[in-house]
């Protein structure tokens, strides 16, 4: 042919393919080398796939979806249509589990280290080993524990989870015999629930009713890229900002700020100044929601809040003994005490100057959303939760839902629905007395210690201080930790104050790591046990709520099972049974024969059984119709994997009016119930309440301590020092931190606002920069009082001058080659936590993320 | 380690980066000169059951429903089985203004499917053509990849041109761990997958090097072909979780596409140019209202 002898350019070939039409020629006679194609390149796949049910564990929205498997192998993710919460949609992140599971890095086999030295830069020289090897060594670590009366400690840490989690988090530590189960709920947002727990007696996170909300006002939540219910509130963001103001209260400007009304974009950690001058302003104006708050007596002397004027809760009509009530509250409790106390004085223009939002801003957004009450979301996230005093934060701006009568509210925050999950057969009569005993001591992450009130639902010492049980190992403090098994964590990652879990997990003699990936925490590991993936390989259940209902969505094992892999919650705890069994210790083993499948009564006897049976056994009630007590009629178990989710009956809006779970039914202004537990806690103590703020590091004394107030940010370095702060948030992209190792990731990392993909960067607005002499694109050091990462500048509009925004996900030098520059030695970017001190909210045990850290900006 | 470049942003620099060698044209065309011999009609070669014939299909985005998720990019990846750094549907981002008055604006992005596509006029061998449906098809077969296509558009990003042999990532035989996990070439072996361990077969329909496209071709958006042909709606609209993404026939006066450009005033990109896109962008991505005021002085 000519054009393939001439010696042509490839522009000079263009040229002349466009003008002598030489494409028609080319193309009639291309036939044959088709035919040389399809003799070697036949269809390897006849049959087309099924979509099957299952769930996305990638954020903790919990969405149901379904999974196209072609011949047993997984190939596309999309939203289960039979959930009422997520239905079709499902977010980004679904599909990046395809890159998770057949991620090459996974742990396909059991390994165990042969590098007896452990540290972050000690190779742990990983072998595989068999199944029987690794159970065998765990459970003669356990027997030693157990025979040596020393089963405390022994511990189990608690990463993702589903609701099969008790299976080995509190049946199997507690038939050992150690108080230590640790949870990662205080690295979650466990301070966001206290300030809906201290109000209107909800511990649990809020769903937001945005089909019927006219003004929507977040507080450092970005609910279309990250937690919760993401793949919902994508599906209805854009119709609602045809019906709702929206206004987003961030110091930086979020995914969710880019698609709203207005971007308030206040100072790190001052909410709770903006909440009280909110509540300010909608009590100055006359614009609280009168059916839910109640008003003014209609003959008391005062009928309007007036700023920096105090009001008398009582007063005494002319001729008459009685003392009547200033103001008849409905269904609230202490708004005359909270104006008093903490609101008269927190003027818009008081707030503008500690804020940086504007007083017109203020009293714009205010005034908006309170008169779209009671259609008015105030959407509380971890920004201004998960600071050093950030359940003070949360209740500050969680009782603005208060004063417009949005909770429990057509439009407004809503609770879960009810479902009907039952629980595991209970453990007790299986716990000998070496279990006993060693259940009693105390628990390693000072929980209900002097400074650490850690006041889960209204008990001193209930909620987890997850973070501290890294000094609590270094420490030795309560005792030292002999053996530990933790599953799908990472806390040498996921937690502030990284160095401290290296150092910590260097110390423990022997752990053991149930994990799809070799992370940071699994360096440290002496046996590493391969799990299964929850969205395609294991059984299990989660319960979620948004859309005004409650689903419980099944975790299937959808795909063939390919490596020799077993299930964290379920399977591995079987197994390990069976080995103490074989060592003459056979409580476990016995108590988890009690599971059995409802269907036919029989008890499991292998590992894959005891998974099924568990799951059948505790879901009974929502899939065999004898035992129905509401939401989806489902005909059998058959019925519920197929369609893989059950979900509730619709939400009853204001049934909890009146009802609320506090100690006065009422939503509480000046929580009583916060009172009682902060009473208990300072009485155990022999102390004060003050005194008790005082070390847990609050500024509140005397009443306010009850209240939703302002604390002021606390904040690790001088800023003469370190001169930013730092904003961490999280990536649309993230699977909690295990999704760097997949290129999707990598390549579209630049699909959060502001950031860049394949890269790791620190967002700097154009102002500081160019006062540090800081160019887009430079290599950088963040360096704040505990800790450097190197990461790139960028130079962004969307931060607030003085502060540094850079995204959570990155930073990885183990998972793998992808999310680690270099396996085991080099991190891609650089880990916020590992320039993140470890503080804490000390009232609800939390892990503090936001606005306590202050850094310095080094060119490299 | 495998490295992974990204090229977005650059596909109309792989022309100015890297001129296709003579050597390599030369190869390229040279195994179009074998195939004189059993010369067949280019009809067959696209030979379609023509449900779509009559038919002109669209794309309308709707800029307020969408979330700049991008959900769309990565399930078109999916669906499509493209290569690390391959994307056939994107997105342009840009933050404008000074703090605190910033504004973030973001289209996605993929084929327009031009009524007179600059390059099907420039292809030489026909390997894109319109289709059925009036799309902008792409034969990989037919594909010598002489670039001229991506020269021909003025689109940015929306070509992508397989430089070296694809999914290198997944032909990789080093494993992280020896011995504990598997090499990526392993893993797909291991599932049963082709080359891509979650490849999707259902992108091939038998059409010989859609599956998996070989080096030295152009790629792009084919409004997923494949699935239309079967009735089925182009994957990244189905995978839309906003709903965002409409698809239907502009021939058809009564269809969604034409309901929702018929309402709202449309953009085209470079509409200037002459292209006639059937990629349509309605509404913006932020509707944000403001206090009215005619300002001041």
């Amino acid at each position: 042919m000519d054009i393939a002898k001439k010696k042509l350019s490839r522009r000079a070939f263009m040229k002349t393919a466009a003008a002598t039409g030489v494409v028609a020629t080319v193309a009639y006679n291309l036939k044959p080398v088709l035919r040389a194609f399809a003799a070697t390149d036949k269809p390897l796949f006849a049959a087309s796939g099924e979509w099957k049910a299952t769930t996305c564990q990638g954020c903790t929205s919990w969405c149901s979806v379904e999974v196209y498997v072609v011949d047993g192998r997984a190939v596309k993710v999309r939203g289960n249509a039979n959930s009422k919460v997520n239905g079709k949609a499902s977010c980004p992140r679904s599909h990046m589990a395809l890159q998770q599971v057949y991620d090459p890095d996974r742990i396909k086999l059991p390994m165990k280290r042969t590098n007896p030295k452990k540290g972050r830069n000690e190779d742990p020289g990983f072998v595989p080993i068999s199944w029987d090897e690794a159970l065998n060594t765990v459970a003669d670590k356990i027997m030693e524990l157990r025979n040596n009366n020393e089963t405390h400690k022994y511990m189990l840490m608690r990463g993702r989870y589903s609701y099969m989690r008790d299976i080995i988090y509190d049946r199997m530590t507690k038939i050992i015999g150690s108080p230590n189960n640790i949870s990662h709920s205080a690295i979650c947002a466990e301070a966001e629930k206290f300030g809906s727990y201290y109000t209107e007696g909800l511990w649990g996170y809020r769903q937001y009713d945005i089909k019927n909300a006219r003004y929507v006002l977040l507080w450092g939540a970005d609910p279309v890229s990250a937690n919760r219910q993401v793949s919902y509130y994508l599906s209805e963001w854009g119709d609602m900002l045809d019906r709702a103001e929206v206004a987003v209260v961030d110091p930086r400007f979020s995914a969710t700020a880019t698609k709203a009304d207005e971007w308030l974009p206040i100072k790190p950690g001052e909410d709770g100044a903006l909440a009280s001058a909110f509540a300010h302003v909608i009590l100055t104006n006359g614009l609280w929601y009168k059916d839910f708050v109640g008003d003014f007596d209609k003959d008391s002397p005062v009928k309007e809040f007036i700023p920096k004027k105090r009001i008398l809760e009582e007063f005494t009509l002319k001729g008459e003994v009685n003392k009547k009530l200033t103001f008849q509250e409905k269904y609230t409790y202490g708004l005359i005490k909270w104006w008093n106390v903490e609101l008269k004085d927190k003027t818009p223009e008081w707030a503008a100057k500690i804020t940086g939002i504007s007083v017109e801003q203020i009293k714009r957004v205010a005034i908006g959303f309170a008169k779209a009450a009671p259609h008015a979301i105030c959407w509380v996230g971890g920004g201004p939760s998960m600071q050093v005093r950030g359940c003070y934060g949360a209740m500050a701006t969680h009782a603005l839902n208060g004063l417009v009568g949005s909770v429990d509210n057509l439009g407004g925050t809503l609770k879960a629905n009810k479902e009907y999950t039952g629980k595991f057969p209970k453990p007790d009569s299986f716990m000998d007395e070496i279990a006993k005993k060693g259940k009693k001591h105390k628990k390693m992450d000072h929980r209900g210690t002097k400074e650490f009130p850690a006041l889960k639902k209204g008990k001193p010492g209930s909620g987890v201080v997850t973070n501290r049980v890294a000094d609590a190992i270094l420490d030795k403090d309560p005792n030292e930790i002999k053996v530990v098994i933790a599953y799908m964590n990472n806390f040498p990652f996921s937690c502030p104050g990284t160095e401290r879990w290296e150092k910590a997990l260097s110390k423990i003699p022997f752990t053991v790591h149930i994990t799809t990936h070799a992370a940071e925490f699994t360096w440290f590991a002496d046996i590493v046990l391969p799990s299964t993936h929850h969205m395609f390989e294991k059984w299990g259940y989660v319960k979620s709520h948004g859309n005004a209902y409650r689903h419980v969505t099944l975790l299937k094992p959808v795909t063939d099972l390919v490596w020799d892999i077993r299930t964290d919650e379920s399977e591995i705890p079987w197994l390990l049974a069976e080995k103490l069994s074989d060592r003459g210790f056979d409580n476990l083993l016995m108590h988890y024969m009690e599971y059995k499948d409802p269907e036919t009564g029989k008890s499991p006897a292998n590992e894959k059984e005891f998974a099924l049976y568990a799951l059948k056994y505790v879901t009974r009630n929502l899939w065999d119709p004898k035992e129905y007590k509401g939401g989806d009629k489902l005909s059998g178990w058959k019925d519920f994997t197929a369609r893989g989710v059950w979900n509730s009956d619709p939400y009853h809006y204001r049934a909890r009016w009146g009802k609320m779970k506090t100690k006065t039914k009422k939503f509480e202004f000046y929580s009583e119930t916060l009172k009682a537990a902060l009473t208990q806690h300072a009485e155990k103590y022999k102390t004060s309440i003050d005194k008790i703020m005082s070390l847990c590091k609050y500024q509140a004394r005397g009443d306010k301590a009850f209240m939703p107030h302002y604390e002021e940010p606390f904040v690790w370095g001088r800023k003469s020092e370190f001169p930013f702060q730092l904003v961490d948030y999280k990536s649309r992209l993230n699977r909690e931190g295990r999704s760097a190792n997949c290129t999707w990731y990598q390549e579209l990392k630049d699909i959060d606002p502001g950031d860049e993909a394949w890269d790791d960067v620190a967002k700097i607005n154009s102002v500081d920069a160019s006062k540090v002499g800081i160019k887009n694109g430079d290599k950088i050091k963040l360096i704040s009082k505990i800790g450097e990462i190197e990461c790139t500048a960028k130079l962004w509009e969307g931060v607030r001058p003085g502060t540094v925004a850079k995204c959570y996900g990155q930073g990885h030098w183990a998972y793998g080659k992808v999310a680690a520059k270099k396996f085991g030695k080099v991190a891609r970017g650089g880990n916020n936590n590992t320039i993140i001190p470890a503080d804490y909210d000390r009232l609800s045990g939390s892990s503090a993320f936001y606005a306590l850290t202050r850094v310095k900006i080094v060119k490299l | 380690m495998l490295k992974i470049k990204n090229k977005k942003n650059a596909a109309g620099n792989i022309l100015q980066k890297k001129k296709v060698s003579r050597r390599d044209f030369l190869k390229m065309s040279g195994a179009v000169a074998v195939s004189v011999a059993g010369a067949m009609s280019a009809k067959e070669v696209f030979a379609d059951k023509k449900p779509l014939s009559g038919k002109r299909l669209a794309m309308v985005l709707d800029l307020q429903r969408c979330t700049g998720c991008g959900g769309c990019i990565i399930s078109c990846k999916n669906e499509n089985n493209l290569q690390e750094g391959a994307t056939w549907s994107y997105k342009k981002s840009t933050t404008a203004g000074k703090f605190p008055n910033v504004r973030y604006d973001y289209i996605p992005t993929l084929c327009n499917h031009c009524e007179k596509p600059p390059c099907v006029e420039v292809c030489p061998t026909s390997a894109r053509h319109k289709a059925d449906g009036d799309i902008v098809a792409q034969e990989p077969e037919l594909c010598i990849g002489c670039l001229a296509c991506m020269e021909a558009c003025p689109y940015e990003g929306v070509i992508y041109f397989n430089e070296e042999e694809t999914h290198r990532f997944w032909r990789d035989r080093k494993a992280l761990i020896k011995g504990c996990t598997d090499s990526p070439e392993d893993v797909s072996k291991d599932v049963k997958g082709r080359v891509v361990p979650y490849y999707n077969p259902d992108r091939e329909q038998n059409k010989k090097g859609s599956g998996l496209r070989r080096k030295g071709i152009v790629e792009k958006c084919t409004f997923c072909d494949h699935r239309v042909k079967k009735g089925k709606l182009p994957y990244c609209v189905m995978r839309c979780p906003a709903e965002a993404r409409i698809f239907g026939d502009l021939n058809d006066p009564n269809s969604k596409v034409n309901q929702v450009i018929g309402k709202y005033r449309p953009m085209r990109l470079k509409e200037h140019l002459g292209t006639e896109p059937k990629v349509f962008y309605v509404r913006n991505y932020n509707p944000a209202v403001y206090k009215k005021s005619v300002g001041s002085l």
